[in-house]
């Protein structure tokens, strides 16, 4: 695999700590998630006659990404955050995997827009449009670095697995400011040229039907299946790249919203579905592979205290605590910012 | 190191892999604006408990139960970072002593900074030097783990009662001979019941040449080189071997006293006139019964002669050992129980005799496994009435609970070596002066030859030391089936 972004991120980040006059930091632990772009339901359709799946079993390779950012600091110029990517794959009964980071960004609204436009550059050869006119807040930095960094993974996981399935975390909706169209269709078109078939699984969506979520219908029919949509337009400049399915793929409560490349024909659409479950273990109609992703990129409590141990070592910056102040006005009451 | 807790006398420390302590380490904990410390001894190491480490060993684990192969590109290094914090320990200290102008007290009662104290290892030369764990007629026990010399007074064994104990092989033979040695070399009296014929060599080095406390050496076998006439005896003993030795009834007791007062009279203090007056004696049949098998077991034992000259006169041998030291070892090796026990008897009594007459200062007594031949009211006898007249035991076992409760309490010094069984574990942190979580938690994990030294002979700073190797010749080795095949 291509690690020239690795090197990048590493350069941008020793930079950004070493570059920054902190005289310390404080402690504040968030987790982001990636927001939910806003969807248009009006013609958004759904088919309730299930497609019944039968596994194919035929050794092709699964591979999934995924990214987690974290911001394990502020200081008294911004935050200090912490991406973190894993690719796994799994070929010939065995899964594999790499990791990428974790890299760790002191970012201010100084060198905001210059870290993230030089990982953009960087990596795809430009910069987005948008971007250079609506640079991201300082809150959204975390998960705009971690997009990015998981951009270029599928990118080169398309670019590197033959005839294989590709899954993705989250959506194929494009158009967004840290997603362009012509990125994703480039990806996409990627993995199509080399015989691969993109799948992206979304753990949360806000798509309903009849105001009911449509991962919650409830179905007499015996899982694995899946239910088709049809009609679903989003506010431009945002496209959807993918076939949206509803995806129960095993017994269970669990079911998710399911985009495949739409640029595959859609008979295709569904045997790569059945392959997926020839090829991978799916427990809770989640992809073992795409879950390992997750597991093996998500940050740990004692990676965050390392990572704080790093900082503190590399930039000699001195951690305090701020005080809590939903706790320090409410007493026992107050239950901390996380629930505010 | 960072001090994270305090309960009770109990220290927890953070400790980061860099930082090697191991259990039964000294730290000092220094808190400079109060301007004393705690010396405090580790005596657990413990994972600390780290947020996320069940998440990161879980995730390593998932491919049913393999490793998960994989890389990670990793190039700012935060690995040994997460590594580091993932592998800091927790130390469980036992606070010994509060450290205030280089003079030692026994509190924890005060509370150090958390945030501003320093913890540092100390090592056991300053803590011997801090506790004066020192004196005029050292006694070089071994060595500890940095390699300093763990070095103790005679005198702190004198008028003591210790226990040496610990599992078969593990060293406690190996320390009471280089105790005895020392005792000797300062010119002191040693006794010793040697019930495997293990100590009878200790005039010999090695290769097997005279060592310098060759003629100090007085090896005494029973109904070999050690044999009594009645007439050396005082009826005080004979009755102590035969009430307590032989279980001769009081009655029949009685009757002996007139029969030894008659023989006495007669100036026939012999087995011979003694074997032929029972028979004779007018009393009860059963009374003459008891009497006569008594005497058959004392002719049998072959520890009494009438023949004076094949006497040994102990007291002789205790006079030579007073005048330049020596040990005196009873080899109870191939001796019967009822046998052992008589000599056992004979030999408390007579040394009770010498002292009270003042014949000797002291004595130290070396006993081992002294269940198997001390009698009942010895044991009370030899932590209070005996200790008075100048005879300090050392008891040494393998099996703890062969010795009487009241024995550890009163212990004042104990040499502990390794223990794996929890009972036995029990039995021995019984002793006054000793925690139950340090003899727990140490001697659980002394490796064979190292000795946990409790007690006023370290002034209360438990130490763990190697024990010194010793040129002496080997005796009382284990005779083996396989050994030659081998």
């Amino acid at each position: 695999m291509d690690t020239l972004l690795p090197k990048q991120f590493a350069d941008l980040s020793l930079h950004s700590l070493m570059q920054s006059h902190i005289h310390s930091i404080q402690l504040n632990e968030q987790v982001f998630q990636q927001p939910i772009p806003e969807e248009h339901l009006e013609s958004f359709r759904i088919e309730l006659e299930p497609i019944l799946l039968k596994p194919i079993c035929d050794g092709k390779i699964v591979a999934a990404v995924d990214t987690s950012t974290m911001k394990i600091a502020e200081t008294n110029a911004g935050i200090v955050l912490a991406v973190r990517g894993a690719t796994v794959w799994k070929q010939n009964e065995n899964y594999r995997y790499t990791r990428l980071g974790p890299f760790i960004f002191h970012v201010t609204d100084d060198n905001k827009n210059e870290v993230y436009n030089a990982l953009e550059r960087s990596y795809f050869s430009s910069i987005n449009g948008q971007n250079r006119q609506n640079s991201p807040s300082l809150l959204q930095m975390p998960t705009r670095i971690a997009t990015l960094l998981e951009r270029w993974q599928q990118s080169m996981l398309t670019k590197t697995i033959q005839n294989g399935l590709i899954l993705f975390d989250g959506s194929l909706t494009a158009g967004t400011p840290d997603t362009p169209t012509h990125r994703m269709k480039e990806t996409l078109s990627n993995g199509r040229n080399r015989g691969n078939v993109v799948l992206a699984f979304s753990k949360m969506t806000n798509l309903r039907v009849h105001g009911c979520l449509i991962t919650e219908l409830k179905l007499e029919r015996r899982p694995p299946y899946l239910l088709e949509t049809t009609g679903l337009r989003l506010k431009p400049p945002m496209v959807t790249l993918g076939a949206v399915y509803v995806a129960k793929l095993s017994k269970g409560n669990c079911a998710f919203r399911l985009d495949i490349d739409n640029g595959v024909p859609s008979e295709s659409r569904v045997k790569a579905v059945e392959r997926l479950l020839g090829n991978d273990l799916v427990s809770q109609s989640y992809p073992e592979t795409l879950r390992l992703a997750h597991i093996l990129c998500t940050f740990t409590a004692n990676e965050v205290l390392a990572m704080r141990h790093f900082i503190t070592r590399k930039c000699g910056l001195q951690i305090i605590n701020r005080p809590d102040m939903h706790k320090l006005l409410f007493g026992p009451f107050g239950k901390g910012e996380s629930y505010s | 190191m960072k001090l994270y807790r305090k309960e009770g006398n109990i220290l927890q420390i953070l400790s980061f892999p860099n930082e090697t302590v191991e259990k039964g380490d000294y730290l000092l904990v220094e808190d400079p604006e109060a301007n004393k410390g705690l010396i405090a001894q580790v005596i657990d190491v413990q994972f600390a408990t780290i947020p996320g480490v069940l998440e990161e060993l879980l995730r390593s684990l998932p491919d049913g139960g393999e490793l998960i192969q994989g890389e990670d590109v990793d190039p700012l290094e935060i690995a040994p970072h997460i590594t580091y914090i993932q592998d800091a320990s927790l130390l469980i200290c036992k606070i010994r002593a509060t450290v205030e102008n280089e003079t030692l007290t026994p509190s924890s009662s005060w509370l150090p900074s958390r945030s501003q104290s320093t913890i540092k290892k100390l090592p056991v030369p300053t803590l011997l030097k801090l506790a004066k764990i020192n004196g005029k007629l050292p006694i070089t026990l071994g060595s500890t783990k940095d390699s300093s010399l763990l070095t103790v007074d005679a005198s702190s064994i004198d008028g003591r009662l210790n226990i040496i104990t610990g599992k078969k092989e593990t060293g406690k033979s190996h320390l009471s001979k280089l105790l005895m040695s020392s005792l000797v070399s300062y010119r002191a009296t040693v006794v010793i019941f040697d019930l495997n014929g293990e100590y009878v060599s200790l005039g010999m080095s090695s290769d097997g040449k005279r060592n310098i406390n060759y003629d100090k050496i007085h090896v005494l076998t029973p109904s070999q080189n050690f044999k009594v006439a009645l007439k050396q005896l005082s009826l005080r003993i004979l009755l102590g071997i035969l009430v307590h030795a032989l279980h001769l009834p009081g009655t029949s007791t009685r009757e002996f006293r007139r029969i030894w007062k008659e023989l006495r009279e007669k100036d026939k203090l012999t087995l011979r006139e003694l074997g032929e007056i029972i028979p004779n004696w007018n009393c009860n049949q059963h009374v003459r019964d008891a009497l006569f098998s008594r005497y058959h077991a004392l002719v049998n034992c072959g520890f009494f002669t009438d023949n004076i000259g094949e006497a040994a006169l102990l007291e002789e041998v205790i006079v030579k050992a007073k005048e330049q030291g020596g040990a005196i070892v009873i080899n109870l090796k191939n001796t019967s129980t009822i046998d052992r026990q008589i000599v056992v008897e004979y030999i408390l009594g007579k040394l009770l005799d010498t002292l009270t007459a003042g014949r000797l200062k002291a004595t130290f007594l070396f006993a081992e496994e002294a269940h198997l031949y001390l009698r009942e009211t010895y044991w009370d006898d030899i932590v209070t009435r005996m200790r008075h007249y100048g005879i300090f035991t050392t008891f040494i076992t393998n099996q703890p609970d062969t010795i009487k409760e009241s024995i550890y309490r009163q212990a004042d010094n104990i040499f502990l070596f390794n223990f794996t069984n929890e009972h036995d574990l029990d039995v021995v942190s019984r002793a006054a002066r000793v925690d139950a979580e340090t003899v727990r938690s140490i001697a659980r994990d002394l490796p064979p030859h190292h000795c946990l030294t409790l007690g006023k002979v370290v002034h209360d700073f438990p130490i763990v030391a190697r024990v010194k190797a010793l040129d002496i010749k080997t005796m009382g080795e284990t005779r083996l089936f396989f050994a030659e095949m081998n």
